[in-house]
């Protein structure tokens, strides 16, 4: 039939395409599950031979040079699975007691605290939390600081000199701000709200939330907000302290920029500094070395080097200073508070919620 | 039926999730649509979904009138050109027209908002209707136009009274891919600074942690998913397109386009290069920045690696697609009813579904009862295969719906088995079309970010993936994700142009 002739050609290629791809799949399968655990340990007879499993919320680059680091130090192997720090939380939460996670690190303070209220993280070594500035360590000791993120303004001082920015983030609800700045609702924006309802109240951080939705620009994200800025699309813009510095190392140093940092240096909310957390997980079969990492990651020889060489966040181990060029967190004034407090993050998103801006 | 049966539940698992999920209540649903952001939020996705809608079929229709029935010099090639649009992820796209608008403009907002959305999203997504359009504009037999024209009707009467019609079910096919897209869609949306439902449904699962809020607004998505599985068989009409045989139908007369030849060739141009050469553009100038050492040397091992990835994840979920589809395809077209409607249109609810939620709802499922396949590839392949089904589903019932049964009868008069004649017969007549199902299997897949994300092998990596881990997770830097970004604009091209060529082959 000349309808089979005319098809013959296209039945070899797919039937070809589909063998191939079948047995790549299954190729793939195979070696994608425990496949690749067992290999490494031969060439060191002293290593453990547990891998560990780290879920990261942090920026991937620096969850991997951390995993290496430990690594090289000690001979314990780390895999790293990246997301956000909530979507790591939501993993491990639906996973349960089967979670593949030893380890988790996170960029904020909520969602760790987060998992700790639930009663999924082992309680840290007094050895490993006694290493961080001790105003970042949690009351109930279930998880490690090892670094911190400042919030801070970036501002184009083509658009707003320095000196005419707010003292205070609660400023930002009078009409004269209006349509100058934006904003993004991250992670560390939720952090903020939990902050403020337990500083002002929920009825006053209510109306704050409406007036930042009335008055500012939502840019989603903090890499936007500093690209915005950047390009000159608003006097000032919310954010963390980290956006800038890693556009600044981008684009070969901060001269190249043409927005800046502010550091409010005050005791305003818009000056809070934030702490990253590590925990071991209960359901972990490996809890010893997961607390091994720890220890790592707190010391100044250890992880808090890696911390200030890769990555623009503030090492809070004693001595230990930053590569980039940050002030000295010393020569800084944020608020104090226990950073454990931001665990109750439900009544920030409820408030966030009713001021429409998530 | 059976296997028919299975797929579907297959299909609707992670629907079910979002309702049996411990957490969910109706209660819950109400407070969600009850809260003050939600209704505006819903009120952008209508008018995104239904904007894109517009464009996409004005563009998508338009385009393939012109190639098909105009005397545009080198249809050939501007099928494929136009066809390549499908090879770039939208979040790559988008991000590639925020970065050029920073650089060049950077005080505009024009990108920002509705209008920028709509604008990136109908260039990216048009081919899903100008492909089955210039299929079906190439299948209609002239016959009919001529007899309209003998009668006395102008050129233009006669297309929008003769042509126009027989072209809703391809018209319709399109559209239902477009707007379960949009339902779905996150990067673009995000990007580009507009809040649908999904932005709010993302937003709550990855960054705020609210994953109850985030159920309970999906299922307000899939929900608009059935709405639109229901205007789907408005649009489509009743008519079914009868054929005897492959014939091959007489050339259609051409419309000459004379003196505005250039305009129409300037059009077609300004289309292909804000979808492709924007992007292009911008990660062929940061692989530059690349190469001259700002952002480090190319990990060349992850690239490869990442490649390979790419290819057997989406290749697999093509091949494992394909088969899945064959049964629902071949029940819907040869035993339409009721049962195996419903079959057929429940593969479509996940393709509304954001990617986090599908990969949440796999990440409890096979948790619970698949624990050996979790955080393997075949249970991102299983995922790729749940969401996107109905396109090989779609592709699949043209093809079957053209394949005469008629030769399915003869082969069973001579003896044949049911089975022997779905190898022999049906399968080889429709060939072509399960061909362009599969490469759009492929090509989704293989541009897929959030659920691979959340699925993938920890340590291994897919091309959009490796991509995205050197954005700091917030916005693409063009230097640090060019190598990936143009592997993966040049691997997407390779199902497109095969699509291309299957289109004008058919």
């Amino acid at each position: 039939m000349s309808i089979s002739i005319k098809h013959r050609r296209s039945v070899r290629l797919l039937a070809a395409a589909a063998a191939a791809t079948a047995v790549l799949g299954l190729a793939s399968c195979s070696s994608g599950g425990d496949g690749a655990v067992g290999g490494d340990s031969a060439n060191d007879a002293d290593a453990p031979n547990a891998t560990l499993t780290l879920y990261s919320g942090q920026h991937e680059e620096l969850a991997k040079a951390l995993a290496a680091g430990f690594e090289k130090d000690t001979g314990i192997k780390i895999d790293v699975r990246a997301g956000k720090d909530a979507e790591m939380v939501n993993q491990i939460i639906e996973e349960g007691d089967k979670s593949k996670a030893d380890l988790i690190i996170t960029e904020e303070p909520g969602p760790i605290a987060e998992l700790d209220s639930k009663g999924l993280l082992e309680p840290v070594t007094k050895e490993a939390l006694a290493e961080p500035d001790q105003r970042f360590v949690p009351s109930t000791g279930d998880w490690l600081p090892w670094a911190a993120r400042s919030r801070v303004y970036f501002y184009d001082p083509a658009l707003i000199s320095e000196d005419q920015l707010p003292d205070s983030i609660l400023d930002l609800e009078n009409p004269e701000w209006k349509g100058r700045f934006a904003y993004a609702p991250s992670g560390a924006f939720v952090s903020t709200t939990t902050y403020l309802i337990n500083t002002i109240g929920k009825d006053r951080t209510l109306e704050w939330l409406k007036a930042i939705k009335e008055n500012g620009v939502n840019e989603r994200s903090n890499g936007k907000v500093r690209d915005s800025v950047e390009a000159g699309q608003h006097e000032f813009g919310l954010s963390n302290h980290y956006y800038w510095y890693i556009l600044a190392k981008q684009k070969g140093g901060e001269q190249n920029l043409t927005s800046r940092v502010h550091f409010l240096n005050n005791d305003d909310a818009g000056a809070l500094m934030l702490a990253s957390g590590a925990g071991v997980l209960k359901s972990s079969a490996h809890k010893e070395e997961g607390q091994r990492f720890l220890t790592w990651l707190a010391s100044a020889d250890g992880g808090q080097k890696i911390v200030a060489e890769d990555s623009p966040q503030f090492p809070l181990a004693a001595g230990v200073t930053s590569s980039y060029g940050l002030p000295s967190i010393d020569s800084l004034t944020f608020p104090e508070f226990d950073q454990g407090s931001l665990e109750d993050v439900g009544a920030a998103k409820d408030l966030l919620k009713q001021a429409g801006i998530v | 039926m059976i296997p028919g049966l299975l797929i579907a539940a297959a299909a609707l698992a992670p629907a079910a999730y979002l309702l049996l999920r411990a957490g969910f209540s109706f209660s819950l649903l109400w407070d969600e649509l009850d809260s003050p952001s939600t209704l505006p939020l819903l009120w952008n996705t209508v008018k995104l979904l239904v904007l894109v809608c517009l464009c996409t079929a004005v563009l998508g229709v338009g385009l393939a009138v012109l190639i098909a029935r105009t005397s545009l010099p080198m249809p050939r090639a501007w099928t494929v050109v136009l066809t390549l649009p499908l090879g770039v992820p939208t979040f790559v796209g988008s991000y590639a027209w925020v970065a050029f608008s920073y650089e060049y403009f950077p005080q505009s907002r024009l990108i920002f908002g509705l209008g920028g959305a709509v604008a990136v999203l109908s260039l990216t997504l048009f081919p899903y209707v100008f492909l089955p359009v210039l299929t079906a504009l190439r299948r209609l037999d002239p016959a009919q136009e001529e007899a309209a024209r003998a009668l006395g009707h102008g050129p233009v009467p006669v297309f929008l009274r003769v042509t126009l019609p027989q072209l809703r079910p391809a018209v319709a096919t399109g559209l239902l891919i477009v707007g379960l897209h949009m339902l779905a869609e996150f990067g673009a949306v995000q990007m580009l600074g507009y809040s649908t439902l999904t932005t709010a449904i993302v937003q709550r699962a990855t960054v705020l942690g609210m994953p109850e809020s985030a159920r309970a607004l999906a299922v307000v998505l899939a929900g608009g998913a059935i709405v639109l599985l229901f205007l789907d068989r408005l649009l489509r009409g009743r008519a079914r397109p009868v054929h005897t045989g492959q014939g091959t139908p007489r050339p259609p007369r051409r419309w000459r386009l004379g003196w505005s030849t250039p305009l129409w060739l300037l059009l077609c141009l300004a289309v292909a290069a804000a979808a492709l050469a924007i992007p292009l553009w911008v990660t062929v100038s940061g692989l530059l920045r690349h190469l001259g050492g700002d952002a480090g040397a190319v990990d060349w091992q992850l690239l490869r690696d990442a490649t390979a990835n790419t290819a057997q994840w989406a290749g697999a979920a093509a091949v494992v697609a394909t088969v899945c589809a064959l049964p629902v395809s071949l029940l819907a077209v040869r035993y339409p009813g009721r049962i195996s409607g419903a079959i057929e249109r429940s593969t479509w609810v996940a393709h509304a579904l954001p990617g986090v939620i599908m990969a949440l709802s796999l990440v409890y499922i096979s948790v619970r009862w698949l624990y050996p396949l979790y955080q393997t590839s075949t249970l991102l392949v299983i995922g790729y295969v749940v969401m996107f089904l109905p396109l090989a589903v779609g592709s699949q019932q043209v093809g079957v719906a053209q394949a005469s049964t008629r030769l399915d009868e003869m082969s069973r008069s001579l003896g044949k088995g049911p089975l022997a004649t779905f190898g022999r017969v049906t399968v080889p007549l429709s060939l072509p079309a399960i061909g362009v199902g599969a490469l759009l299997v492929a090509l989704d897949a293989g541009k897929e970010l959030t659920t691979t994300l959340l699925l993938q092998p920890t340590g291994e990596k897919s091309l959009a993936t490796a991509l995205w881990s050197t954005t700091n997770g917030e916005v693409l830097d063009f230097t640090a994700a060019a190598p990936y970004g143009l592997v993966l604009l040049l691997i997407g091209a390779v199902p497109a142009v095969l699509l291309a060529r299957s289109t004008l082959r058919a």
